[in-house]
């Protein structure tokens, strides 16, 4: 008896060098952690289910700190940890002051990407996934522009300061401005309004002293761009042009009865779904491949855009599709380009 | 002269102390309760949830006790003088801020830069006190209007950037345990539970503050300049809500704006829950030092134990105002039982 014990935990160890010592599949536990509650991050919660089911990991589970506050976030993730959980996808809190907390679930033995939101370097997440939000926000404007025939002047309605993309945006959105030569100005950017109450209360603010001198508006943040939205259909005058974020169906309803001229989509249920596919294969034995094709932004050298694009009122009913195209076509770069497995 | 009936820290009974052994006595203070509580707490999650008791558990949750601790001691600092401070989180936060914008932009050195944040908390306290001390306000309304001013004119200055070129020896301090598990920030706050302790025990400001809080009048004709030691009560609680804010700090390794939410207002709840908890009397005149302490234990051991038994997070908050009003009822239950039978 004693010896058959001995020769199965020898040959479980045995089992278990030959694989390297990897993990993955059932043991992988994946936590899926926003900043905050906020609607852009609901289809994380599909993304893991969905993840669970397709790849066979342990767990995919999305879980919100009760507020927008880094060291509530930072609470939720010790006591993840502590549960069991192995694989972060985290959405930074802040992009220095997740580090630290980063650091002691990797320290513990998880591993971590940053989602939709980038830590910077240098960084203990593996590296991060998200919307190129500065590239977006240019190409948003852009569009915008062009729907005002190439002149007037734009308002900038865009999320919260402490959130590390709404600087690149605010740059981003300048940048395309400039680029007219002084056709096309940017009169006010009005900033830390992604809720709904000072959504309401600065935009309404905004527009009934200004609706006479803007002519077109740019959001990049989901609430202002819904706020937006409903504003504009109230007024009823189309001769605003807007251009939003997001795929809210107060937005993508504006844009089929034309008082919105467009939206700059995000692929939030891609993050999660690929993110959590990413890291069950490393806990799989996979490896990051030195010679990955990462972008740069502000924050990281190791950025991997998940996908943006533009919506009008032609591809209102069949954005869906082009989000799934995207999200295909990242997961087989995955493969290609990113991971190395044996 | 103040006399000991009107000042009470947490281990003096105000009557019949004299004929109870020190054991009686303790086991009768408010903190005994809350030791129960925690003491059970511990054991049913150590026993039903398999990672409670591990080392990086045990440090994160003494880390977070450390800093709430800290926060429920600003408020205590106040509580003591029958007022509040709805700015503590405000003060905090600024504080910190400070601190960041000293190391990053400034170049100071750490050993001023701690010094000198702690100081400008205490100045903001004294703009707290000083209002109403000459105003005659309640603090409740203007410490409200000072948590907005103080808050907005640190955004405004800061345009929400976080600072984070800290030293290293700050995240060092934050992340720096003993024995594998207990974590640095919640030594330190023992350490300051400890002076706080003996300062309204053995000097004469801290007898002051609980004989002023107690009846200020009474305090006014023994000679004690009540206007002072309010403003007094409100530099401390500043000076403690900076040393929080800098505990932060030192866990996130930046100072940054949105460290207590939205104008400083997450750190309300375990402002008032520690002192409360722990047996500080909102009416003044009565401190405890170490209940607070016990109280932050309380609460962290609980949030944490829901937090892995998976709970939704957001009914913990549902969780902790149970648990308040249940502790607060307990704790008058027993003050009746121990009043029938003529101890207390």
């Amino acid at each position: 008896m004693k010896k058959t014990t001995i020769r199965l935990a020898l040959s479980a160890a045995t089992l278990a060098l030959t694989a390297g010592l990897a993990f993955g599949g059932a043991d992988t536990k994946v936590a899926l952690v926003p900043g905050g509650p906020h609607p852009y991050f609901a289809a994380w919660e599909q993304a893991g289910a969905d993840a669970v089911k397709d790849f066979g990991i342990g767990a995919g589970d999305y879980r919100v700190p009760q507020k927008w506050e880094l060291s509530q976030q930072s609470q939720l993730l010790e006591s993840l940890l502590t549960q069991g959980y192995n694989s972060f996808l985290i959405f930074p809190g802040d992009a220095v002051g997740t580090s630290p907390v980063v650091q002691e679930l990797v320290d513990n033995g998880g591993q971590a990407l940053a989602l939709a939101g980038c830590l910077k370097d240098p960084t203990p997440a593996l590296f991060c996934m998200g919307t190129d939000t500065g590239n977006s926000a240019y190409l948003g404007t852009k569009e915008l522009i062009k729907a005002m025939g190439g002149k007037g002047k734009i308002a900038h309605f865009t999320g919260f300061l402490v959130d590390p993309n709404t600087q690149l945006r605010i740059d981003a959105v300048q940048k395309a401005a400039d680029e007219t030569n002084g056709a096309v100005t940017v009169m006010q950017v009005i900033a830390d309004i992604d809720a709904p109450q000072p959504a309401e209360e600065k935009i309404n603010a905004f527009l009934a002293a200004n609706a006479a001198g803007v002519d077109g508006i740019v959001t990049t943040a989901w609430v202002p761009a819904v706020t937006a939205a409903n504003s504009l259909r109230k007024i009823g005058d189309k001769r605003i042009k807007m251009v939003g974020i997001d795929h809210d169906e107060v937005v993508i309803k504006a844009i089929k009865d034309g008082f919105v001229s467009g939206t700059m989509l995000q692929n939030p249920y891609g993050q999660g779904y690929i993110g959590s596919y990413v890291l069950d294969k490393l806990r799989s034995g996979c490896t990051i491949k030195a010679d990955a094709p990462w972008k740069s932004n502000a924050l990281t050298t190791k950025f991997v855009d998940s996908g943006t694009v533009f919506v009008d009122a032609a591809q209102a009913d069949t954005y869906v599709d082009a989000m799934r195209g995207i999200s295909k076509t990242l997961m087989a770069s995955m493969d290609k380009d990113f991971l190395a497995c044996k | 002269m103040i006399s000991s009936h009107t000042t009470n820290t947490s281990d003096t009974m105000p009557v019949a102390a004299g004929r109870q052994s020190l054991v009686q006595r303790l086991a009768f203070s408010s903190e005994f309760g809350l030791m129960l509580l925690i003491a059970l707490a511990v054991v049913i999650f150590a026993g039903t949830l398999p990672g409670f008791t591990s080392p990086f558990s045990l440090f994160t949750i003494g880390r977070q006790i450390g800093i709430d601790t800290m926060i429920g001691l600003a408020m205590m600092a106040v509580i003591v003088s029958g007022g509040l401070d709805l700015s503590v989180g405000a003060i905090g936060v600024c504080s910190a801020m400070a601190f960041g914008w000293l190391m990053e932009r400034a170049g100071v050195p750490l050993y001023l830069g701690v010094p000198l944040a702690v100081m400008f908390g205490a100045g903001l306290g004294f703009i707290n006190g000083a209002v109403v001390v000459r105003s005659g306000v309640h603090s409740f309304i203007i410490t409200l209007a000072s948590m907005s001013i103080f808050f907005g004119i640190m955004i405004f200055l800061s345009q929400a950037q976080a600072f984070r070129g800290m030293p290293p020896e700050v995240l060092g301090f934050g992340k720096m345990r003993f024995g594998g598990l207990l974590s640095a920030l919640l030594v330190f706050s023992l350490v300051v539970c400890t002076v706080l302790s003996a300062f309204y025990r053995f000097t004469s400001l801290g007898r002051q503050m609980l004989a002023a809080g107690a009846n200020p009048r009474a305090a006014e004709i023994s000679g004690v300049r009540t206007g002072r030691v309010f403003i007094a009560c409100h530099m401390l609680t500043g000076a403690l809500a900076a040393i929080a804010g800098l505990m932060i700090t030192a866990r996130t390794g930046a100072a940054v704006p949105s460290m207590a939410g939205h104008l400083g207002q997450d750190w309300l709840l375990p402002a008032f829950l520690a002192p409360v908890l722990g047996g500080t009397l909102l009416s003044g005149g009565r401190v405890a030092v170490f209940g607070t302490f016990l109280g932050a234990a309380l609460v962290n051991i609980i949030t944490s134990g829901l937090l892995l038994m998976r709970v939704g997070e957001f009914w913990i908050q549902a969780f902790l105002g149970l648990m308040l009003l249940a502790a607060v009822l307990t704790d008058r239950a027993r003050h009746k039982l121990l009043q029938r039978r003529g101890m207390i």
